[in-house]
């Protein structure tokens, strides 16, 4: 539906997003994930057409996003990392002139109107002047404006940064009702809203795409090591030498003081358990902890958008 | 256009939810209604002729100019700079609607506004008409320079508004250029060759109001309006344009 050909902005002589280029195929969340001051939002303007790209190109169904920039305007919902609003309306007069920008029909504008203020949860605050709600009630504001128009395609920048945990939570079920509907592109530097929310996800790391797939590829690919944490009811002696002899164990570290605990680091791929099993079985353990640790996304994140500045600090010394 | 004409809605509107238009109603009353009453002491006398004080309130005294240049800087300052401000501009510029519908939206309602801040005169008019019978040629030129020099002085200021998030950033700049373009057709006074003087006369504001309130309508001052104001909204455009390329 989106398409991102080789992006590249720059500011002055900073280069805050470079030879960026992906695909966002119809009925697909995808999430853009990156540190503060990655390009996530750079990216994400570029995507609605509000800053020109250096070089590189946005299509949209297959039409060039800056050749017909006005009518295909009209495809996109957006909602600003800011949620910018004018705080001497009301929010039902909000809504109202952002229809009329999109040039919806009047009926329809009122029709969606009432849709979207039940959707987005603002039926109490409709007659309210936007610059005496909180944040939560703008962002949902923004968000409403956002779908007005029914557009196909919605970007989201950052839409639950500043909300308290429940607002977050309200905003991430919306946006998953959304996603059934229309092409969604988040960004975030939020894991767990990627995780949930995203089939598929961008890491970007100073303005370039670090990592790309779905979430559990991503996890999959870059996952180090399983690490398996075994634990006995009583302590055993050699207990130690005997579970890294387990194929697959590359390493055994003892937990704690009590000589019970043992971490397991695994080979790529592999997943010892049952052999573990076995060998408490044939040693008379009474194990009362086998546990996998599978390598959350914050991990790979945390690498791969660090992993330049280590190799830095490297070359350095 | 229905896009602009969204834009121009809510711009107008904007005007009445914020304290200045109010200070700026009043105030502008104020000082009208001061000067008007100045004038017309000052000519409460057999001597003059009936409809002088009129003429005298619309162009040939400083006055006029005051009002006219603040009003035109107050109006404007606002306009574009506080979207630049808040970044509402962004959900404004990812909206399909062009530049110039927002532009043009912007600027008539600074018209309208403008328009709206001047009905109040008529009733100076009906005062007068009250008391001693006028002519209606000069009243109604007055009012057409009015409009078109406001028109001129709004586009400027619509213009300087794009350039800078900063709404005083913006009020000193069109103050600055809207006195440039009031005080270079004084000029005409200073210079001394022929052709020299001749293009400063063209440009001569001061010339141009005194001669509309005496009821003389020249069509190429207010060409000269039309196009400088053209001009001034074109290169708003351009700014708003720009804007992104930063």
């Amino acid at each position: 539906m989106i398409e991102a050909q080789n992006l590249t902005r720059q500011y002055g002589s900073f280069t805050a997003v470079s030879g960026v280029s992906f695909a966002v195929p119809e009925g697909e969340i995808v999430g853009i994930l990156g540190p503060n001051g990655a390009g996530k939002t750079t990216t994400i303007r570029m995507i609605t057409g509000f800053l020109p790209p250096t070089s590189g190109r946005v299509t949209l169904g297959g039409k060039d996003l800056f050749g017909d920039s006005v009518a295909i305007r009209r495809e996109i919902g957006y909602l600003p990392e800011n949620v910018a609003l004018y705080p001497e309306m009301r929010v039902e007069e909000y809504l109202g002139y952002r229809g009329r920008l999109e040039g919806m029909e009047r009926a329809t504008l009122r029709r969606r109107l009432d849709e979207v203020v039940e959707r987005c949860l603002l039926g109490d605050v409709r007659r309210q002047i936007i610059g005496t709600l909180s944040k939560g009630y703008r962002q949902r504001v923004g968000l409403a404006a956002a779908i007005l128009h029914d557009p196909k395609v919605l970007v989201l920048d950052e839409p639950t940064v500043g909300l308290d945990p429940k607002q977050i939570v309200a905003i991430r079920e919306l946006i998953r009702e959304l996603g059934r509907k229309h092409t969604l592109l988040l960004s975030t530097h939020i894991l767990p809203e990627v995780e949930l929310l995203c089939q598929r996800v961008l890491i970007i790391d100073r303005g370039r795409i670090v990592a790309e797939g779905s979430p559990e590829a991503l996890r999959e690919r870059w996952q180090g090591r399983v690490t398996l944490t075994v634990e006995t009811a009583a302590p055993q002696p050699g207990a130690e030498g005997e579970l890294s002899l387990v194929p697959g164990v590359e390493a055994v570290a003892t937990e704690g003081e009590g000589g019970t605990r043992f971490r397991l680091e695994c080979q790529q791929g592999s997943d010892p358990r049952a052999a573990i099993f076995r060998l408490a079985v044939e040693k008379g353990w009474t194990l009362v902890e086998l546990a996998a640790a599978r390598a959350s996304l914050e991990e790979v994140f945390v690498r791969l958008t660090t992993r330049d500045a280590d190799e830095a600090s490297e070359e350095a010394a | 256009m229905r896009g602009g004409l969204a834009v121009f809605a809510r711009e107008l509107r904007a005007y009445f939810y914020a304290p200045l238009a109010y200070v700026l109603l009043t105030f502008f009353l104020l000082v009208q209604g001061y000067y008007f009453s100045l004038i017309v002491a000052y000519l409460a006398d057999p001597r003059y002729p009936a409809g002088k004080p009129l003429e005298l309130f619309f162009g040939q005294t400083i006055f006029t100019w005051l009002v006219l240049i603040f009003t035109g800087t107050f109006l404007t300052m606002r306009l574009i700079s506080e979207e630049l401000r808040q970044g509402t501009i962004e959900t404004l510029m990812t909206a399909p609607v062009s530049e110039t519908a927002v532009v043009l939206g912007k600027y008539f309602a600074a018209l309208a506004f403008y328009l709206f801040l001047w009905a109040p005169t008529l009733v100076y008019v009906a005062i007068i008409r009250a008391h001693t019978p006028v002519d209606w040629g000069p009243i109604g030129s007055a009012y057409v320079g009015i409009v078109g020099i406001g028109a001129l002085f709004l586009a400027v200021g619509t213009f300087a508004s794009a350039t800078s998030k900063n709404q005083i950033v913006a009020a000193m700049l069109t103050f600055f250029c809207l006195l440039v373009l009031f005080s270079i057709g004084l000029m005409e006074s200073l210079v001394n060759g022929e052709t020299a003087k001749k293009i400063f006369g063209y440009l001569n504001l001061w010339q141009h109001m005194d001669d509309f309130s005496k009821g003389i309508v020249d069509t190429r001052r207010l060409a000269y309006y039309a196009s400088v104001a053209g001009l001034f909204l074109f290169l708003t455009t351009r700014a708003l344009e720009a804007k992104k390329w930063r």
